[in-house]
């Protein structure tokens, strides 16, 4: 479960969002609407001017980066050096966790990865399975997508295969869209309007 | 015409002056035997070894202050870095012969644990470690700043702490502005003199008993406390700058070509 009620301020920038969702939940909204922002917020990258996060249950408003156990994935995230494997066990290492291999194989297959090598000689599309499944395999609060989805090429696809593993393991996604119909591929769709201030949220149909 | 490249040459050529005067007179009409003896190969030896271990001092001890200052915003720490070389130089080897005189209780604590910087390797480096420290630290900060920092900041979401992240995710995709911070930062140990010239004007410690840095022995020539003279000194200051440049060069190369 993701809940909040924060008012951020980068600049002149002004952005109050009001969310409260589990499961798959899509942040859309044009360009400068404030998702990014929003995204960072939540992950401790921004520090929050008035209100709360709780994620899992646990308020993280005042927790460092490292501590909220939430995970913000970016289109250019990734440890290029790796190698693909070690990429995507580097998080639950971090943690300790050992997960099963028949697991690790299984979350590779579905996410559509079949590559060894090194991760920065992927493609742009490639690394970001990699980086989602390192997020994923690292069982943190809440996985946080900011337009990773978006140069995937079987994208429907890939996010409900993506929602059911995350679902599996407890863990809440977010992920933003410029488009309001990737609500359909969400649990929850929150709209960020007009960059400043209002938000709407409703519970889609799937 | 391009004026501000005309400009520009011209400035860079007024800079240069003084390396091709040395370059010039000391392998042309200037040349002395005493200028490339064994003794100024010694003290070339001596200052590129103290130099190279300053710089992998350097490495260890200040990469995590120059990534603080590249993902912090602590303008205070920011402007105590360059203290060290916004002072006259001298004034670090005297800090430095105070900090270890046995008068002082620090010194009494360091003679102590046999800690001696007075004419030994120890010194030497420690007062080119103070004097580059300030080069590498500038010029790895903004390599730190040129890196996009959302790998970083997905480590540190899977937990990993700052230094963590620093030293998994960081340094080993920076090899590139590690070498050029490295060089850049021995080029200046190489080059340095007023601090070394009080605390390490020679150094009494095997493998180098007797034998001073570079920078000194070209004093040293000069000054007429060595036989030789000035023919000596411009000879042996060209052999140090055909040391020199090549170092200078391959840290600025690098950079450039990271563009940077």
């Amino acid at each position: 479960m993701i809940e909040l009620n924060v008012r951020v301020e980068v600049g002149e920038f002004r952005l109050s969002a009001e969310l409260q969702g589990n499961g798959t939940i899509c942040l859309a909204g044009k360009n400068g609407t404030g998702k990014t922002t929003l995204l960072r917020a939540i992950a401790g990258l921004l520090p929050v001017a008035e209100g709360f996060v709780k994620v899992g249950g646990a308020d993280v408003t005042d927790s460092s980066v490292e501590e909220r156990d939430v995970v913000l994935v970016t289109p250019s995230t990734c440890f290029p050096r790796l190698s693909v494997d070690s990429h995507i066990m580097w998080g639950a290492r971090l943690k300790g966790l050992r997960p099963e291999k028949e697991y690790l194989l299984k979350v590779k297959s579905e996410l559509g990865i079949d590559y060894g090598g090194t991760v920065g000689s992927l493609s742009r599309g490639m690394r970001q399975r990699v980086a989602l499944a390192t997020a994923l395999l690292s069982s943190p609060r809440a996985i946080l997508v900011d337009e990773a989805f978006l140069g995937l090429n079987d994208r429907e696809a890939f996010v409900s295969t993506y929602s059911k593993h995350a679902k599996e393991a407890g863990v809440d996604v977010v992920f933003s869209s410029q488009d309001e119909a990737d609500g359909k591929l969400a649990d929850y769709l929150f709209v960020l309007n007009n960059g400043l201030a209002t938000a709407r949220q409703r519970k889609t149909s799937s | 015409m391009n004026w501000l490249r005309l400009i520009s040459i011209a400035s860079l050529l007024l800079l240069l002056v003084p390396v091709f005067v040395l370059l010039y007179y000391g392998l042309g009409p200037f040349r002395d035997a005493a200028g490339f003896s064994t003794q100024v190969f010694r003290s070339i030896e001596l200052t590129l070894f103290s130099s190279a271990l300053a710089v992998v001092a350097d490495f260890i001890l200040f990469t995590p202050l120059a990534y603080y200052l590249a993902r912090g915003n602590d303008r205070i720490t920011e402007s105590l870095v360059d203290i060290p070389v916004s002072v006259p130089h001298p004034i670090i080897g005297v800090a430095l012969l105070i900090l270890d005189s046995p008068v002082t209780p620090t010194g009494q604590f360091l003679l102590s644990l046999h800690i001696n910087f007075y004419n030994t390797i120890l010194g030497l480096v420690t007062a080119l470690v103070i004097m580059s420290a300030p080069i590498y630290v500038k010029s790895m900060q903004p390599y730190f700043e040129s890196k996009d920092p959302s790998s970083e900041e997905f480590a540190m979401g899977m937990g990993a702490s700052r230094l963590k992240t620093l030293y998994s995710i960081v340094l080993p995709n920076s090899y590139d502005g590690l070498s050029s911070a490295s060089l850049i930062a021995m080029s200046r140990a190489l080059s340095e003199f007023g601090s070394i010239s009080i605390i390490a004007f020679y150094v009494l410690q095997f493998p180098f008993y007797g034998v001073s840095p570079a920078s000194v022995t070209i004093y040293e020539f000069f000054s007429g406390n060595m036989s030789g003279g000035l023919n000596a000194a411009v000879s042996a200051s060209a052999a140090m700058i055909l040391v020199a440049i090549p170092i200078t060069l391959a840290g600025h190369m690098i950079r450039k070509r990271n563009g940077r």
